[in-house]
Order: C-alpha cells, then sequence, then structure tokens
C-alpha cells in the first residue's frame, strides 16, 4: 500500500455505496441478488453513519423495497419474485423507517407474518420451511418493535428459548447447544434488551469473553482461536455497549484495524486489510468506528442497527453506552 | 458478502477482457434466472424444471427461493408420482448434490438446510413391521449423514455449521449413538488439536448430559438401597480424568485461551475448596515456567477471586487480596490492551 491508512475516506465510501446499483456488468451482482435488500439496508446505513443519507435516491429505494412485496406470504423477498424470508422482511421494514415510509405498508400483515414463525420452543424460523436460530428471534423481536407490535409477542415463550442457548462462556450459540459466536450474542443480548430482560445475561462472564476477541493485531474475532474480521467490531461492540464495557476493548488499536481494512483506491471497507471490499463490512466497519466515537460520524443505536436520533425519535431508546464522540 | 478475496490491482485491459467474459455468463445466468421464476409463478411442478434448479444451484447455491422451489417441486410434482424405493433414491440423489455443494461452499447455511429436509423426508422401508425394517432406510440415511459431517469436520475441524449440523444429526439418530461415543470423538477432535475450542465446546455439553444421567443413575441407585455418594463419586473421578486432559493441554500451549475457557467451566462457581486450591497450585507451578502468560495470570486472579467470595472465612483474605492485585498489576504490563477490566477488577477488590 502505498500510504498509511489512518483516516477514514468517507467522500470515497459514499462514492463507493453509490456505484454498487450500478455494477450491472459485473457477474458477482447478478449472483447477490439474493441479499439485495439487506445490501440496501447496509449501504443506507452506512451513509446515515457517515451523514450523507441523500446520497441513494430515496423514491427509486421505496420502489424497490415495495417491489419486492410478497402478497401471498405478506413478507418481502430480497428481490422482486423471491420468496419471502425474515431476513429480507426486516432490512425492507428498516430501510422504510430510515426513510420514513413505513406508512406504506400494511403493518398488519407483517406483523402476523413474523408472528406465524414463532416455533412451540420459541424460537423464530427464518420462512416457512423451519430454519431456525437465534438471530431469527432477534429480527423477530427488532421488526416487531419498530412496528409498534411487541404486544402481540410471547415474551416469555421467546426469552426462554434464548436463553437455553446461553453457554458456560457467558456467550450465545444459534440453537440449543451450539457454540457461542460473537454475532449470536449480539443478537441474544439485542433481543433481551429489547424486551427489557438483559438481567438474563451473565454481564461479568459475557463481557470477559468479549474483551478477549480482540486480538494483537487490534481486530476482533468472532470466537476463540479464530481470525479477526471486521464485521466482529459490531457484533462485539455492540454487545459490550449493551453491557456499559465498550472501554473493555482497546478503541485505538481497533480503530487502527478497521481504517487499515479500507480499500484506498475505489472505497469500501474489506473483512481485513487487503481484501476485496464489500458494502457488508462497509456497513459493520463503520457501524464499529462510530460506537468507538471516531470523529464526524453520526450515532448508531447499537441495538437496532439503525440511526440513534431515529431510534430515540421512536421512543425506543435503551440503556446503552457507546464512548464520546471525539472531536479530531 | 465475500471473506478472504484478496484485492488484486488490475490493469484496464484486464478488467476489460473480464467485463467480456462475464457478460456472456451474465446473459446465460439471467435468462436461466428469469426461466426459472417464471416456471415457479406458474407453479410448475415438472421434472424439466427440477432439471433447471439444478443447473441454477449449481452456479448460485446461495439462491435461496430456487431452493425452496426444488422442495415445492418434489412435494408437489415428483414424490406423489414416485414409490417409497423411487423416493429414496430421489433424496440420495439430492444429498449428493449438495454434497458436491457443501465441498466448494462449506459456510452456505441454505445448502445444509436442504440435507436436513431430505432426511426429514426419508419414507419408510424397506418393507413392514412384519416383513422388513420400515426404518432401515432412515437408519442407513442418518448413519451415512454422521460419516459425512465428520468428513466435514476433518477438513476444517471449526465449521460451525458442520457442529451444528452434527447435533442435529445426534439427535434425530433412530439409533442414538452412546454419549460416552461422543466424548470419544471430542478427545479426539481436542487431542489432534488443543486450540479447537468447537470440540472443548462441545465436550462440555456430552459431559453435562452424562453427568445429569448419571444422576438418574444415582437417583436409582437410592431406591435400591444405596447412597447418593456414589454419584459423587462418580463425577469426580471423572472430573479428575478431565483435569488431566486440560493440564496437559495448559502445559502445551499456554497461550491458547480455548482450554482456559474451558478449565474455567470444569471450576464452574468454585464451590469446591479442595479443588479450586489444586488448581491454582498447578497454574502457579506453570506460572513459574512461563513467567509471561497472561492467561496463567490471569486464571489465577479469577480463582483467587472465587475463594476470596466462596471461602472467606476458611482463607487469608489479605495475602488472597495482595496475590490478586501483584497479578494484576502485571497483567496491566503483558496486555495492556484490556487495562480498562484489569483496572475495575482492581477497584472492585480494593473494596472487599
Amino acid at each position: 500500500m502505498s500510504f498509511e491508512l489512518n483516516s477514514l475516506l468517507v467522500s470515497l465510501h459514499v462514492t463507493y455505496i453509490q456505484n454498487l446499483g450500478k455494477n450491472k456488468d459485473d457477474l458477482t451482482y447478478h449472483l447477490t441478488a439474493h441479499l439485495r435488500m439487506n445490501a440496501i439496508y447496509w449501504g443506507l446505513t452506512a451513509l446515515c453513519t457517515m451523514n450523507h443519507r441523500e446520497a441513494l435516491d430515496r423514491n427509486e429505494m421505496i420502489e424497490y423495497v415495495m417491489s419486492c412485496w410478497d402478497e401471498e406470504t405478506g413478507g418481502f423477498g430480497a428481490h422482486p419474485d423471491h420468496d419471502a424470508h425474515i431476513l429480507s422482511t426486516l432490512s425492507a421494514i428498516q430501510i422504510l423507517i430510515t426513510q420514513d415510509a413505513i406508512d406504506i405498508l400494511d403493518i398488519d400483515r407483517v406483523a402476523k407474518f413474523i408472528l406465524s414463525l414463532q416455533q412451540p420452543s420459541g424460537v423464530f424460523a427464518g420462512d416457512s420451511f423451519g430454519e431456525v436460530d437465534t438471530r431469527f428471534s432477534y429480527i423477530a423481536v427488532n421488526a416487531l418493535s419498530l412496528l409498534g407490535r411487541l404486544g402481540d409477542l410471547d415474551v416469555e415463550k421467546t426469552v426462554a428459548y434464548i436463553v437455553q442457548c446461553r453457554n458456560f462462556d457467558g456467550g450465545f450459540g444459534s440453537r440449543i447447544g451450539a457454540e457461542s459466536h460473537a454475532s449470536q450474542a449480539f443478537v441474544c443480548c439485542a433481543a433481551l434488551t429489547i424486551l427489557d430482560r438483559l438481567d438474563e445475561v451473565d454481564a461479568p462472564t459475557l463481557s470477559w469473553w468479549l474483551a478477549e476477541r480482540q486480538l494483537p493485531n487490534g481486530g476482533l474475532n468472532g470466537r476463540p482461536e479464530k481470525l479477526e474480521d471486521v464485521c466482529y467490531s459490531f457484533w462485539v461492540l455492540a454487545s459490550l455497549s449493551m453491557l456499559k464495557k465498550v472501554h473493555y476493548i482497546d478503541s485505538g488499536k481497533l480503530t487502527s484495524f478497521i481504517l487499515s481494512a479500507q480499500d484506498p483506491e475505489g472505497g469500501g471497507i474489506a473483512d481485513r486489510p487487503g481484501d476485496m471490499p464489500d458494502v457488508f463490512h462497509t456497513h459493520f466497519g463503520l457501524a464499529g468506528l462510530s460506537i468507538l466515537g471516531y470523529p464526524g460520524l453520526v450515532d448508531l443505536d447499537p441495538v437496532y442497527c439503525m440511526p440513534a436520533a431515529l431510534i430515540e425519535k421512536m421512543g425506543l431508546r435503551k440503556g446503552w453506552q457507546a464512548l464520546e464522540r471525539r472531536a479530531s | 458478502m465475500s471473506h478472504g478475496v484478496r484485492r488484486v490491482l488490475q490493469n484496464k485491459e484486464a478488467l476489460e477482457a473480464k467485463k467480456l467474459k462475464d457478460q456472456s455468463k451474465i446473459r446465460d445466468y439471467i435468462t436461466l434466472t428469469s426461466d426459472v421464476l417464471n416456471r415457479k409463478k406458474q407453479n410448475d411442478w415438472s421434472s424439466q424444471a427440477f432439471q433447471l434448479t439444478t443447473e441454477l444451484l449449481q452456479v448460485n447455491p446461495e439462491f435461496y427461493t430456487i431452493w425452496n422451489y426444488r422442495r415445492r417441486i418434489l412435494l408437489n410434482g415428483i414424490i406423489p408420482q414416485s414409490t417409497p424405493e423411487q423416493i429414496r433414491d430421489i433424496l440420495a440423489e439430492e444429498l449428493s448434490m449438495t454434497m458436491a455443494a457443501l465441498k466448494v461452499h462449506p459456510k452456505v447455511y441454505w445448502i445444509w438446510n436442504h440435507r436436513g429436509w431430505c432426511l426429514d423426508n426419508v419414507p419408510s422401508g424397506p418393507g413392514t413391521e412384519q416383513e422388513g425394517d420400515p426404518r432401515g432406510w432412515e437408519k442407513g440415511f442418518w448413519d451415512r449423514e454422521l460419516f459425512v459431517v465428520e468428513k466435514m469436520l476433518d477438513a476444517d475441524p471449526r465449521n460451525f455449521h458442520a457442529w451444528s449440523y452434527r447435533r442435529i444429526v445426534l439427535a434425530n439418530m433412530p439409533i442414538p449413538k452412546p454419549l460416552t461415543a461422543e466424548l470419544a470423538y471430542t478427545t479426539r477432535k481436542i487431542e489432534a488439536n488443543f486450540s479447537n475450542f468447537s470440540a472443548w465446546h462441545q465436550r462440555s455439553k456430552v459431559l453435562s448430559s452424562l453427568w445429569s444421567k448419571g444422576e438418574l443413575d444415582s437417583n436409582k441407585s437410592k431406591e435400591e438401597g444405596a447412597s447418593g455418594i456414589l454419584y459423587h463419586e462418580y463425577i469426580s473421578n471423572s472430573s479428575l480424568k478431565e483435569f488431566d486432559l486440560v493440564h496437559n493441554a495448559m502445559y502445551t500451549d499456554p497461550y491458547d485461551q480455548s482450554v482456559w475457557i474451558y478449565h474455567r467451566w470444569l471450576i464452574g462457581s468454585g464451590d469446591d475448596k479442595d479443588i479450586l486450591e489444586r488448581e491454582i497450585e498447578v497454574i502457579q507451578s506453570l506460572l513459574e515456567e512461563e513467567s509471561g502468560s497472561k492467561w496463567c495470570m490471569e486464571s489465577l486472579v479469577h480463582y483467587k477471586r472465587l475463594l476470596l467470595s466462596n471461602h472467606a472465612s476458611t482463607t487469608d483474605t489479605s495475602t488472597l487480596k495482595r496475590d490478586c492485585m501483584g497479578l494484576l498489576r502485571r497483567l496491566l504490563e503483558v496486555d495492556p490492551s484490556r487495562r480498562a477490566r484489569y483496572e475495575e477488577i482492581e477497584l472492585e477488590i480494593a473494596r472487599l
């Protein structure tokens, strides 16, 4: 690399995100259609974090989201004519709320679709084929909360399943018996936070386990003895912010690590330095930097992973704590 | 999402050439996709449509809608017209197809899900209860699946999709594998590589089940007039063996966190003072050999704090506190990244 990547290349990242929809002569663009709705949410939220929400056309975005509505199931697919799934449904809701366009949605139907995915054990499935995962429990809780429909949820049953996924290391797995993983720690902490049940977390043990995700190069891994990856910056920091322990991480070293994973030519952030950037890592890298108080960025609500001011305005803010925003 | 794909600087000509090459691929892909999605809209359950989903999924195994469509074709078109033997063969073919996909994409949720669905749909057979073994095919499928998942874990011993799937297989096998066999499997995995935390994790779950089953046995023996002591002896014997394995791993690589996290599970809340003191001694002598080992010091602080909180009346608390403070000072030097946490613990101890 020709120069040290020691600052955030905001305008390059904005351009990078704007160009994502123009890559139609790239095969990868077509092969990732099943992630399109999520990608738009990642791109939009990344832009909000950089205070450039207007960089993507609002009407075009809303129109696209609504073109993915699956009338038969009452949920959203990732792309027009793709099947509805809880993953793309949450992204669609998050986009519509961020764009202040939620009125366009048939909230009753979406809430019904989401609630229909809860299994007798309390966990949620991703779609009618029934893959279950605590990720889907978080998505359901997050979406219902954003829609103002948490009152329709069987909270006890939902919490009971999540609690059974807690492991001795304080972390959480995707299902009962599964190994702890930083991203599952995030979804379980965030679901419990939204439901005001964070007391179910063994906070000292989990904070210790999360602090041990940081590696000597500053980056964070998702499980013991694994490689670092920029996206864990968010999963780990967001969990720690709910536990009010973000200072357990060496923020200087993590900031440098995230910055070093930027692509100084084309913009965007990769999983680790020197790799190909993508919108997923760009968003979660920026989200991590925001929690670390990086100068000039906008506050992100770590529980909903959406702009903090928006969540606050909706009256949904919980008691998390990020690092104070630095002036320079 | 891309992981571990290196960024290469390409010159303009190379980029143009790639674009040109991609163009025909893109055209073919778009044509195939819209053909399949159109058939899906029209509820086309034909074997021709089925064949097209195979083609599409071979190019893009992450296209979840197409996996769904494929299952609907099987359920609505193909399975109703087939004999149990044919269904068995079709599902076996599905498993070979997904196996090939998993070799290239071992971390795609949708492929693992499809295998699980296939196994849930194995018909009963061969024959009937009177003549035959109606769960025979099912047994064969699940046995083979355990073999497959072991192959996947040989290739990547930390693949959490494979571990998660392994637990599903173990829970669904018509003839359950004994827990002791699974314990032996984790021993093999751990001994092959002490830093395989996935295997340590699995071991903690298996041992917990074994121990709680032992409790059932001890209840049974209680009814027969024996005492509950049997159970405690059983646990402490097996936990002694467990500590041997853990000490071996600690001494082999004191810088690997897997074993230290597992050790913390074995100690638990630290109610047993003898075990706590014994383990503190073991770690202390390791620290004498490896004076810079963060995990030795960090664990000593944790276990000494357990002594302080659980056994204050029978221990020398001022020495313990002084020990902890000394260790924390050294931790601040060897592990400055986690300084804030160590300083918080110092304050907590000072307040005791």
